[in-house]
């Protein structure tokens, strides 16, 4: 038996970590689980009263006769989000894969200058770098203007407040968070393999798929879970880009809590949000396991 | 005899400053069924010769054919040639029997058969029960093995093996020769070996090449390579080797530089010219008297099944006479003796430096 004192003193240098987790995260989202109980407040906050109201609001709608009835419109918002999402994870993966495969074959000391600047977006407010899309989308911008003058369209083409806008802004955004798990998976990666799998009459790209793919599947999962996580509750790109009209989640949540002042709702649609990325890791985890590390294909 | 390899003034020099000449017009024929080893030590370009053969280097001048054709050019999945990597390479998230599988199913083989073979292939190399395992779950000689089923498949034409046994321990690595020298009897597939063990080469091969600085020194059989080498790098790189300076008086006459006359081979070299006399440590005799090279013994080295002693000769220099042990273990002479070493003249060599 490990005396009390001889468990402190070995997990020691977790504890700064476990106070922070513990003040800022796991006391949070009790207290989100606990409004999502509640009633909403006349201008904002809760009424201390028990209501599983908010979780009703998410499938049914109060008729004017007090009727429940089923209202599909925020399950349609869950789905959107979903797919812009997923949209988001294989766009970043398509972007993103090609770019680490070719910092990872790149001489040593140069992988790192090229990681540098993988993150010299991160050195721009977000909310700016978003705008700038904007700039790029709208009827009067860039791409726009650019096709009008040359003469291939003639009325502007509709690509702001879409739902590609919003999972252009998103892949814009998260593709750094695919490049650098993926990148660490292939410089782990023996390329002698892929000599290996030449040598065994492999083209470039049947060794790419049988040898390079498979063998950066831990870094490829890491990174889709990483993009897909922050997309499904991003709300900056859904608002500037989606104009309010293609509501996600995110937008939602932040919706509730600011102008619609209701906080259980709100806080009720954040553990939605979390129920389906617990939920889909856990899948995700059970695969691994059953395939061994997520490897084998 | 086919030849199955040919070079005919293969070159590879790697841009850089100065560039790496890594081989230097190599002239070479490897023939049909033959175990061919490339011998030499590191950085001789026996590593970047089997790369070009393979197709993972592209030659910088020269033609380099395969029966016949010109392959110089051709990527690697071309090529009828499989390679045995030195640290095996096996695909570590495929079992044992999909790695083996592996070139066959890329060769357009269905599943089912593509399988059946690699199993056939398994048995051959005593690894029938490991198909299904993970190459991380066998010892190294068993990945050896699964190396080489995995080459051998698709049935190449040539199967190069880059210092295949060097990570081995040395009794496995002894019973893997003799593995190597069966599958190749029994494949009929033309072997092209690299290794830096000259005991190995000596062991297997059927001729050698044995390489320095990018070029090839010498080609030949086991027993021409070790009795008659051709310069002295190829004597000091095989076996040991003793040399000494001598001065050729014509005929078969050489007189070293305190007067002693050696009875050696007939040279053409004309009288009075300086040349380099080489023999084997194991062709010499140490006597206490008699005709023969003067010296005393500085050193005595216990070796088991021999001994070798270190003589230093009145004329300067040393040289090593190996002699076969006693049944009672006594020594043939102590530190210190004065003896005579006596040369068979039919095993002295003239060497080019």
């Amino acid at each position: 038996m490990m005396r009390l004192g001889d468990m402190i003193r070995s997990h020691m240098a977790l504890i700064p970590a476990m106070v922070v987790i513990g003040f800022f995260m796991i006391l949070p989202i009790l207290i989100i689980l606990i409004y999502s109980f509640l009633a909403p407040g006349d201008y904002g906050g809760v009424k201390p009263e028990f209501s599983i109201d908010a979780y009703q609001r998410l499938l049914f709608q109060r008729d004017l006769f007090d009727h429940m009835v089923f209202d599909p419109a925020y399950l349609k918002i869950a789905f959107r989000s979903v797919w812009v999402a997923v949209v988001s994870v294989v766009g970043c993966l398509i972007l993103g894969f090609p770019v680490a495969y070719y910092i990872a074959c790149q001489p040593e000391e140069r992988r790192n200058i090229y990681l540098l600047l993988i993150t010299i977006p991160f050195w721009t407010n977000l909310l700016i770098r978003t705008y700038c899309w904007i700039l790029v989308l709208r009827d009067t911008g860039l791409i726009n203007g650019g096709l009008m003058r040359l003469g291939l369209i003639d009325e502007p083409l509709s690509l702001l407040y879409t739902e590609g806008a919003i999972a252009l802004g998103l892949i814009y955004t998260y593709v750094p968070f695919m490049v650098l798990p993926i990148y660490a998976a292939l410089e782990r990666l023996d390329r002698r393999l892929i000599e290996a799998a030449r040598d065994l009459y492999s083209s470039r790209w049947v060794a790419l798929r049988h040898v390079v793919i498979p063998l950066a599947m831990p870094g490829i999962v890491a990174g889709s879970i990483l993009v897909f996580i922050p997309a499904l509750g991003a709300f900056i790109a859904p608002d500037l880009l989606g104009g309010g009209k293609n509501l996600m989640l995110g937008s939602l949540v932040q919706l509730q809590f600011s102008s619609a002042r209701n906080w259980p709702f709100g806080s009720a649609l954040a553990m939605i949000i979390m129920a389906m990325v617990l939920i889909s890791l856990f899948f995700y985890a059970r695969s691994a396991r059953k395939n061994g590390g997520g490897i084998q294909h | 005899m086919t030849s199955a390899i040919g070079l005919n003034g293969l070159q590879k020099t790697y841009p850089g400053s100065p560039p790496v000449r890594a081989l230097r017009n190599a002239d070479l024929t490897i023939n049909d069924n033959e175990f061919f080893t490339l011998l030499g030590p590191s950085g001789c370009g026996k590593t970047t010769l089997l790369r070009l053969m393979a197709g993972f280097e592209v030659p910088t001048a020269g033609e380099l054919t395969l029966f016949g054709d010109d392959i110089a050019h051709l990527p690697p999945e071309k090529r009828p040639i499989n390679t045995v990597f030195q640290h095996y390479s096996l695909f570590p998230h495929m079992t044992v029997l999909d790695n083996v599988a592996f070139g066959l199913k890329r060769l357009g083989k269905p599943d089912g058969e593509a399988k059946k073979m690699a199993q056939e292939m398994l048995d051959l190399v005593h690894l029938s029960e490991f198909g299904a395992r993970k190459p991380d779950q066998l010892s190294g000689g068993q990945q050896q093995r699964v190396a080489l089923a995995r080459a051998l498949a698709p049935h190449p034409r040539v199967l190069l093996l880059d210092e295949p046994l060097s990570a081995l321990d040395l009794k496995l690595r002894q019973s893997m020769r003799a593995e190597l020298k069966r599958l190749q009897r029994e494949t009929g597939i033309t072997f092209v070996f690299v290794t830096h063990d000259q005991e190995e080469a000596l062991a297997m091969s059927d001729r050698i090449a044995v390489m320095s600085q990018g070029e090839i020194q010498q080609v030949g059989d086991p027993a021409t390579i070790y009795e008659f080498p051709e310069n002295r790098f190829v004597a000091e790189f095989i076996g040991d080797a003793d040399f000494f300076e001598a001065e050729a008086l014509g005929g078969s006459r050489y007189e070293l530089s305190n007067g002693e006359i050696l009875i050696g081979p007939e040279t053409k070299t004309a009288s009075g010219a300086e040349v380099t006399l080489f023999f084997r440590p194991e062709k010499a005799t140490l006597k206490h008297a008699g005709e023969g090279v003067r010296g005393r013994v500085s050193d005595i080295l216990y070796l088991g099944n021999s001994t070798d002693y270190v003589v230093e000769l009145a004329q300067g220099g040393a040289l090593t006479v190996r002699s076969e042990n006693h049944k009672d273990g006594t020594a043939i002479a102590d530190v210190g003796a004065d003896v005579v070493v006596e040369i068979d003249p039919a095993a002295v060599r003239v060497v080019t430096p």
